[in-house]
């Protein structure tokens, strides 16, 4: 929220200020809503996420393995996929997505008072974001959400059940996953471009 | 009548090993005893295809588990009962979770008749009163006995235990070898069991069937109870 709030009324601001010179405060609603809620809303959750939970993911599977729970679980007939990834994967959708509303509302709540410190009416503003929000920006956003999710959920996964035996590739493995998954966040939102 | 658990030229892999031909009989308990490095702590993850034998198979009530497709694997490891060296309990669950984690996810049991079975479990081997605690609190005895408790969840007609009395009075490892055996009639024990480990307290002798022992030239070797 503070992240948020904070890019949000920094660009705001800036771009009040930039764009009334040159009398196109109408594109506020575009950088708001392209730039803010449909490029970096998604990315910043993501990479927040992926720094938060993808090291506890990665650590936490890799202990597993190394403390020989993941093969108890293979000798009980549990699939540890089912039982280790698939909670933290749905875990990591839901998270990526729900951060990823709260990140926009922040962000648009924030970019209004930044409008109005620098002198545009609220209804201006609404007026203007709502104008610039298509239905795609909508679907857009919801798309990467789920995908940057899928990749803080499985990358770190995959790294932690890929330890062998020895304790100090607990936090090799937590580095590589968090490294991959920010990598691959970035190419996905690339491949969204 | 086929053996639960039968090794057919199997290596252990230990130093200057040879391949390991041995049957654990029906109603049995084997002990396969040998120092660290003789390997006989592979043949757990042989038999349950944990880990495909390098040469020779593994067969267990006549399968070759790991040869299996990976959804019957592993269905088909729900009838034997495993006690890894070192517990492996999940640190993140209760002693009683960790009990009844095999059944809520390898059984139709409803949540009513698991509780049942897990407080029925926890009390034969003693650790009911600290079912709440995870396995950090609990003391390196209290966690054997819930891993005996989880190894024989599904009622196994075979259990196979790696190194289970290590650390443990000779009176509470005959206790629980007396709680995997299932009790006594006349065909001998309700379950056949493999134990593989370094040493048996002289307590459990009289219990246990067949004593084989690695010996320093890598060879299986019966020895007189």
């Amino acid at each position: 929220m503070l992240l948020s709030g904070i890019l949000s009324f920094l660009v705001i601001s800036q771009a009040v200020r930039e764009l009334g010179r040159i009398g196109a405060t109408d594109l506020i609603g575009t950088l708001i809503v392209v730039v803010i809620v449909r490029e970096l809303g998604p990315l910043i959750t993501a990479l927040a996420i992926a720094g938060r939970s993808g090291t506890a993911i990665a650590s936490e599977l890799a202990t597993n393995r190394v403390m020989g729970e993941v093969r108890a679980l293979e000798a009980m007939g549990i699939d540890p996929r089912q039982y280790l990834v698939l909670p933290r994967l749905g875990a990591c959708l839901v998270s990526v997505f729900v951060l990823l509303v709260v990140f926009d509302v922040v962000a648009v709540v924030a970019g209004f008072a930044a409008a109005s410190f620098n002198g545009m009416t609220g209804a201006r503003y609404a007026e203007i974001v709502l104008q610039s929000l298509s239905a795609r920006d909508v679907w857009l956003t919801v798309a990467k959400a789920l995908a940057f999710g899928l990749i803080v959920g499985l990358v770190p996964s995959w790294f932690g059940l890929s330890v062998r035996r020895a304790s100090t590739e607990i936090p090799v493995a937590a580095s590589r996953a968090t490294v991959t998954a920010i990598v691959g966040i970035f190419l996905c939102a690339a491949l969204f471009g | 009548m086929t053996a639960p658990l039968v090794f057919e030229g199997v290596p252990l892999g230990g130093r200057g090993s040879q391949p390991v031909t041995l049957e654990i009989p029906a109603r049995a308990t084997v002990a396969l005893l040998g120092d660290e490095d003789s390997g006989i702590g592979r043949l757990g993850g042989y038999a349950l295809g944990l880990d495909p034998p390098p040469a020779g198979r593994a067969l267990v009530f006549g399968t070759e588990i790991s040869r299996l497709p990976e959804r019957e694997r592993l269905a088909f490891r729900r009838r034997v009962g495993y006690l890894p060296a070192g517990d492996a309990l999940l640190q993140n669950l209760s002693l009683r979770d960790n009990v009844a984690l095999p059944l809520r996810f390898g059984s139709a049991a409803t949540t009513r008749e698991i509780e049942g079975r897990v407080n029925v479990m926890l009390a034969a081997v003693r650790v009911a009163a600290v079912g709440g605690s995870r396995p950090a609190r609990a003391n390196e005895e209290e966690c054997r006995r819930a891993a005996f408790a989880r190894a024989m969840a599904f009622d196994p007609a075979l259990l196979i235990l790696e190194q289970p009395f290590d650390g443990l009075t000779a009176r509470t490892a005959a206790e629980l070898l007396e709680f995997a055996r299932g009790g006594e009639s006349a065909e001998g024990a309700r379950r056949a069991i493999l134990i593989t480990g370094q040493e048996l307290p002289g307590l459990l002798l009289p219990r246990i069937e067949r004593v084989y022992r690695v010996s320093r030239a890598g060879a299986v070797e019966l020895e007189t109870v």
